[in-house]
């Protein structure tokens, strides 16, 4: 701290809070609010109902959620498994450059320009995957996948290639060493590069929304959609909804990872 | 299992780790690598090991071509420096790791184990996690690790190193303990320790800059040191410069009885404990003293050759010059060896 006098202390404790409050509290409050409003007009709202929470969860919206998380898992797990075979295969080669280059592509281009992309390469043949849940994955995969090599490919600089030569010294194949030594060790960073890409995949929209066909629906999508028409108090609702299972898929995730800590 | 390397040369891009090394290491000797840091001592343990490809030259586990082969191939027990046991692995499970590499029967990898921890004292501690260990307990984990596997050929990388310096000297009585229990196998111990070396060594080669300087047995290194380097790193021994005059060497213009001098060797080397005081010797003036416990240092500046300091070691009941006395040094000829500058 700079500040040392009482009050500074205290002028600075307050500003603090007013930014945070303002730029980021603020926000969820709003949504909170207006998911339980039945109406709007004043300053405050009025009217607490929890009808748009039980549409949010029910017929369309509900089958976005159930979209939302098969799309995070199967497109969040699969980058996972990709970004760590990327990074263990990148780790020590003469390519490994070129292989950091690539996968940090799809951070550094916009994610519509990605969504675009995938939507005018699969629209044809030989591959033609537009119209199925599989483009919406493919989507999510792409992007994740820069996040996950990223976390392991870090993690592996830390460890101390001697753990792998001494477990080949001692007889191991390197099958062997990789799922018994390098993976387990591996472990901390493997989990945390999931929770990153579940949590990253369940807020996904600028992708999406270029490639998803009418019957694989996430919720960021269905939330703009419903504000697009003007459902202002459904689609906030249904951001709560997405809030409460992201903040619940990532914490299970996390407890994951806390258990390989300790063991 | 004999070890040999044979003129090998290991470069890192443009940094050359390892030039030329020649070495043979036979079935029950102890070689310790010895040198300062940087000089390619863990390089050479790689290149055995396996875990670093020669740049040229061919390495030999009796007698058999091993350059090309992978590490898990060749048999060889490895302590690295840091240790590295698996952290996500009990003690027991760090000791079993080769035994099931190896596919070995279960009630044979039991066995075993607990024939291995015994071995080390660390029978009480196989349900541990390696963090939950002290540096020598980590230390003797893995040896047993190493040993698991009934190796022919043990390297240690600097095994002490890590700990402190009470533990250093009881690690340093257990190795040579578990020396004998092995007599076969053939070892080479990595150290920048000359007191270590000294302790465990059959013989000792001594390195620098990537190349090996000298090796010989561990006395006659000691007592007759064939170059500068070797003298000063093994046993800190004095180096001063010397004139012939035809048979008879001088030091700062004092005749040495009883030293013969020899062409191209023109630095006497003498050990700190050999010299002592007395009335008919070499003047030289004391400008430090230094009580060590079981000894006196002096550091004492010679008079004509200014670039020189010199030590001494008194026994510690032996009365100590005040600073800036002149004394007169005696330098005994059979303590006394000559090597080239
Ligand atoms: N993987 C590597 N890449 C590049 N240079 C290396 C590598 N490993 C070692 N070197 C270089 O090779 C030289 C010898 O290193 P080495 O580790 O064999 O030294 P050492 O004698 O074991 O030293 P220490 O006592 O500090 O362990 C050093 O100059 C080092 O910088
Ligand atoms: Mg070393």
């Amino acid at each position: 701290m700079l500040v040392w006098t009482r009050p500074g202390k205290a002028l600075t404790w307050i500003a603090f809070a007013v930014v945070f409050g303002v730029l980021v509290l603020a926000p969820f409050v709003v949504v909170i609010a207006a998911a339980f409003a039945g109406t709007w007009n004043g300053v405050l709202p009025s009217n607490p109902t929890a009808g748009h929470l039980q549409e949010a969860l029910s017929g369309d919206e509900l089958a976005s959620l159930s979209v939302s998380l098969q799309t995070a898992f199967l497109g969040g797990l699969l980058a996972v498994a990709f970004g760590t075979w990327g990074a263990l295969a990148a780790h020590g080669s003469r390519f490994g450059r070129v292989a950091d280059a690539l996968h940090h592509l799809p951070i550094a281009v916009p994610s519509v320009v990605v969504g675009l992309g995938l939507l005018v390469a699969f629209s044809r043949q030989p591959i033609l995957l537009n119209g199925t849940k599989w483009i919406v994955v493919i989507a999510h995969l792409v992007l994740m996948v820069a996040f996950s090599y990223g976390t392991v490919a870090a993690a592996l600089q830390r460890v101390d290639p001697s753990y792998a030569d001494v477990a080949a010294s001692l007889g191991a194949s390197p099958a062997r060493v990789l799922w018994q030594v390098r993976l387990p060790m591996l472990r901390p960073a493997i989990a945390s590069a999931a929770g990153l890409s579940v949590a990253l995949s369940m807020g996904e929209v600028g992708a999406t929304i270029m490639v998803y066909p009418a019957s694989w629906r996430t919720v960021p999508v269905s939330i703009f959609a419903l504000s697009d028409r003007g459902q202002t108090f459904t689609a906030a609702a249904e951001a709560l909804v997405l809030l409460t299972a992201t903040v619940l898929v990532v914490f299970t995730v996390d407890r994951l990872r806390g258990r390989a800590v300790e063991q | 299992m004999t070890v040999q390397l044979d003129d090998v040369s290991v470069h890192f891009g443009r940094t050359c780790a390892l030039e030329g090394l020649s070495l043979t290491v036979a079935a029950g000797e102890t070689v310790a690598l010895l040198g300062p840091s940087g000089s390619g001592k863990s390089t050479a343990l790689k290149a055995v090991a396996g875990f670093v490809r020669p740049s040229s030259g061919r390495i030999r586990l009796a007698g058999q071509d091993v350059t090309d082969l992978p590490p898990a191939k060749r048999g060889i027990g490895v302590v690295v420096q840091q240790y590295a046991l698996f952290p996500h692995l009990r003690v027991a499970d760090n000791v079993a790791f080769g035994l099931r590499a190896a596919r070995k029967p279960k009630a044979e990898v039991v066995r075993r184990v607990a024939e291995m921890l015994a071995m080390v004292g660390m029978t009480s501690y196989a349900k541990r996690f390696p963090r939950e260990l002290s540096g020598g307990q980590q230390q003797r984990v893995a040896i047993a690790r190493a040993l698991a596997i009934q190796p022919k050929v043990l390297l240690l990388d600097e095994p002490l190193a890590a700990l402190d310096a009470q533990l250093r000297a009881d690690m340093l009585g257990e190795l040579q303990k578990l020396r004998r229990e092995v007599p076969e196998v053939a070892i080479v111990y990595v150290t920048h320790d000359q007191s270590e070396a000294l302790a465990l060594a059959d013989r000792i080669a001594v390195m620098r800059d990537a190349r090996l300087v000298d090796i010989a047995p561990a006395a006659e290194l000691y007592a007759t040191p064939p170059s500068a380097f070797t003298a000063s790193f093994l046993g800190g021994a004095n180096l001063l410069p010397v004139e012939s005059v035809g048979e008879d060497v001088k030091v700062a213009g004092h005749v040495l009885p009883g030293v013969r001098s020899t062409p191209g060797k023109e630095l006497l080397c003498i050990r700190p404990h050999a010299i002592r005081l007395g009335s008919e010797g070499v003047p030289v003036r004391v400008i430090a003293t230094q009580w060590r416990g079981s000894s006196n240092q002096l550091t004492c500046t010679v008079d004509g050759l200014p670039d020189v300091s010199v030590r001494i070691d008194l026994p510690a009941d032996s009365d100590v010059p005040a600073l800036g006395a002149q004394v007169s040094m005696v330098l005994p000829a059979e303590a006394c060896s000559l090597v080239p500058s």
